[in-house]
């Protein structure tokens, strides 16, 4: 019985803390400027991170090591400080975004400037992670991240043409502004397959002392869990292709995405729109501070948990505390929270090679997965994940410079 | 003589040339023995491509068999006076040959 | 025995305490050449020093030259002797105890100044 409860707690895991500022911002711009043609982007997205987000479970299941541990361990020191410092800086980005992304949700009720609030809200954060256990940052936050169902609903609400919405679902070439299209598609699969949610679940199976019996868990809560995440943020671009695509609005500020739902929800729309982005920033907040501290214990073998309380874990504390710190910094001075949004998608996205590449290499390894290395399927999906971030690194930035608007 | 001390980190991927200066390859590995509580080196791996070798992708392997171009270095013949400059004692034809 | 290779099996790998804990990462491995004799594995090296040194001579004498100021001898890389290692599979096990070395110096130091003067800090 208990297997089933956390199954569900798995998906639902999945479902609540799948949308943060990135997958919001993205999807709205897309359902803005393209109605549903980019959904096949996000269909694409969440598909390669449930692969990957499976692969590093059974990784850590098996192998009682985390990704980082085996970034370190199998390629040398050396090779690890590439994807260390590279994360590092995709990180802090992020995290920035979502500290953001919180403080805009409060300045939407409070009226009070969002660089006011960056402050408190990295408090609260570090508080939360210091006093906190992994089951409270896992569980909790994306518990009441359901709350952005609100999208779903929302969707819903307006009665898509279901006919045009499906087939959004497949890639096709854009009919009009080519560059600002696949910038945003970049942008889309960026926001999705963010390495430090594999980091951070590949830590969790550690945290969480998964072993071989847990590999069925693993692999619904990746599939079920991404893939109904998904579907949140498909809501989110259905809404936008409905609410903004047919009014011609531009989508370059937080600000307008609340009419996202009072269109369909009327008041309550509001409430439920600040609660969702308020939260689902709150818990990738969470996430990202915490896994840059994973990343650094983990590479360097330092003792880390957040179960533990901060003083038997100085180093492994102090990083995220630190990454907090540094992160609220940006937002503090008022920077453009949508424009830092878009170019640490693409950030992002550029720098998935560092990751996956070795990460295709780790899963065939016998030393750490034993019988449970990747079939053939495992394989094909990761090299072809493998290609596409390639393809990824190489066109990301000229598309910013071109298609970034 | 003072036994001396090297570091094998600092030694992982340096140019190994023979005993007329042609390049062997990169250091890449060293094979060990323990003997109850001690641990001796037995050889060093010697191999053409460094990095390729440690990432061991199994593509390479496929094509060029188990170990390809890696040259097992007794450790009698490999000189480490100067660690920045391994040098082997005699000529590449006179290593021993290793079935692959 | 079974072939072991240093590279493959020692190097980078995490360490374990005798209790289990985590002891850092195999940072070094001090191979010893005498006159008479293979060489043989001397020590495995943990520390800040030693990792920096991997990514250039200077920046590992700048290290090193950084480590003593602040904390002289105290901060050296620390030397595990090869005999007091236990097992090797994913991990390296060493029947050592972590508390007893200075491989935590640089954890402990922020533990009492920094870490116990946040709220909260204290356990």
């Amino acid at each position: 019985m208990s297997r089933l409860i956390e199954i569900a707690l798995g998906i639902v895991t999945g479902i609540g803390g799948f949308l943060e500022a990135g997958s919001l911002a993205t999807a709205a711009q897309a359902g803005a400027g393209f109605r549903f043609e980019l959904i096949w982007a996000v269909i694409l997205g969440a598909t390669c991170l449930a692969f990957l987000v499976e692969m590093c479970g059974r990784l850590s299941a098996i192998s009682k090591h985390t990704v980082p541990d085996a970034l370190r361990e199998r390629f040398g020191f050396r090779f690890f400080m590439v994807p260390l410092v590279v994360m590092q800086l995709v990180m802090l980005m992020v995290l920035a975004t979502e500290l953001g992304g919180v403080a805009l949700a409060l300045q939407m009720i409070s009226g009070v400037s969002y660089r006011w609030w960056s402050v408190p809200v990295g408090l609260l954060s570090w508080a939360l992670l210091w006093k906190g256990t992994f089951g409270l940052i896992e569980k909790g936050v994306s518990v009441l991240g359901l709350v952005t169902l609100a999208f779903v609903v929302g969707a819903l609400h307006l009665h898509p043409p279901f006919g045009e919405v499906a087939r959004g679902a497949l890639p096709r070439l854009p009919a009009h502004d080519g560059a600002q299209y696949w910038f945003l598609a970049v942008s889309i699969l960026g926001a999705s397959i963010s390495p430090y949610l594999f980091f951070f679940y590949s830590a969790g199976a550690v945290e969480d002392r998964w072993d071989v019996s847990h590999l069925a868990i693993n692999r619904i809560t990746a599939g079920a869990g991404m893939g109904f995440g998904g579907i949140v943020a498909v809501g989110a671009l259905v809404l936008a292709g409905m609410v903004f695509h047919p009014a011609g609005i531009k989508v370059d500020s937080y600000q307008q995405l609340p009419l996202l739902l009072t269109s369909a929800l009327g008041h309550w729309g509001f409430v439920l729109f600040v609660a969702s982005l308020g939260i689902a920033c709150f818990g990738a907040a969470q996430e990202i501070a915490v896994t840059s501290a994973y990343l650094m214990a983990q590479g360097f073998g330092w003792r880390w948990s957040e179960n533990l309380p901060p003083a038997e874990d100085a180093r492994f504390s102090l990083s995220y505390t630190a990454m907090t710190a540094v992160a609220c910094l940006p937002v503090l001075a008022g920077v453009d929270v949508l424009k830092l949004t878009n170019i640490s998608m693409v950030v992002s996205a550029a720098s998935l090679p560092v990751v996956v590449l070795p990460l295709l290499v780790i899963m065939n390894d016998r030393r750490y997965l034993r019988d449970y290395c990747n079939g053939w399927v495992a394989n094909t999906a990761v090299t072809a994940i493998v290609l596409l971030a390639g393809v990824l690194a190489v066109v990301s930035f000229p598309l910013l410079i071109a298609g970034g608007g | 003589m003072t036994p001396h001390e090297v570091h094998l980190e600092l030694l992982l991927g340096r140019k190994v040339h023979d005993v007329e200066g042609r390049a062997v390859g990169r250091l890449e590995d060293v094979a060990v023995e323990r003997v109850d509580l001690a641990c001796e080196v037995l050889e060093f791996h010697v191999g053409p491509h460094a990095l390729l070798e440690r990432l061991s992708l199994r593509a390479v392997r496929l094509f060029r068999g188990r170990s390809h171009g890696v040259r097992r270095i007794p450790w009698d013949r490999l000189d480490l006076s100067d660690p920045r400059r391994p040098r082997l004692t005699c000529r590449i034809e006179d290593l021993p040959e290793h079935p692959a | 025995m079974r072939d072991m290779l240093l590279v493959r099996d020692v190097l980078d790998k995490q360490l374990v305490d005798r209790r289990g804990e985590r002891a850092g990462k195999v940072d070094g491995v001090v191979l010893i050449f005498s006159p008479d004799g293979p060489p043989r594995v001397g020590y495995l090296e943990v520390g800040a020093v030693t990792l920096a040194r991997r990514l250039g001579r200077r920046l590992g004498s700048w290290a090193s030259r950084l480590a003593h100021r602040w904390g002289g001898a105290h901060t050296e890389s620390y030397r595990i002797p090869w005999n007091l290692v236990r097992a090797i599979t994913l991990e390296v096990s060493v029947d050592v105890d972590v508390e007893e070395t200075r491989i935590n110096v640089i954890e402990d130091w922020l533990r009492v100044h920094v870490v116990e003067h946040l709220p909260g800090g204290r356990e």
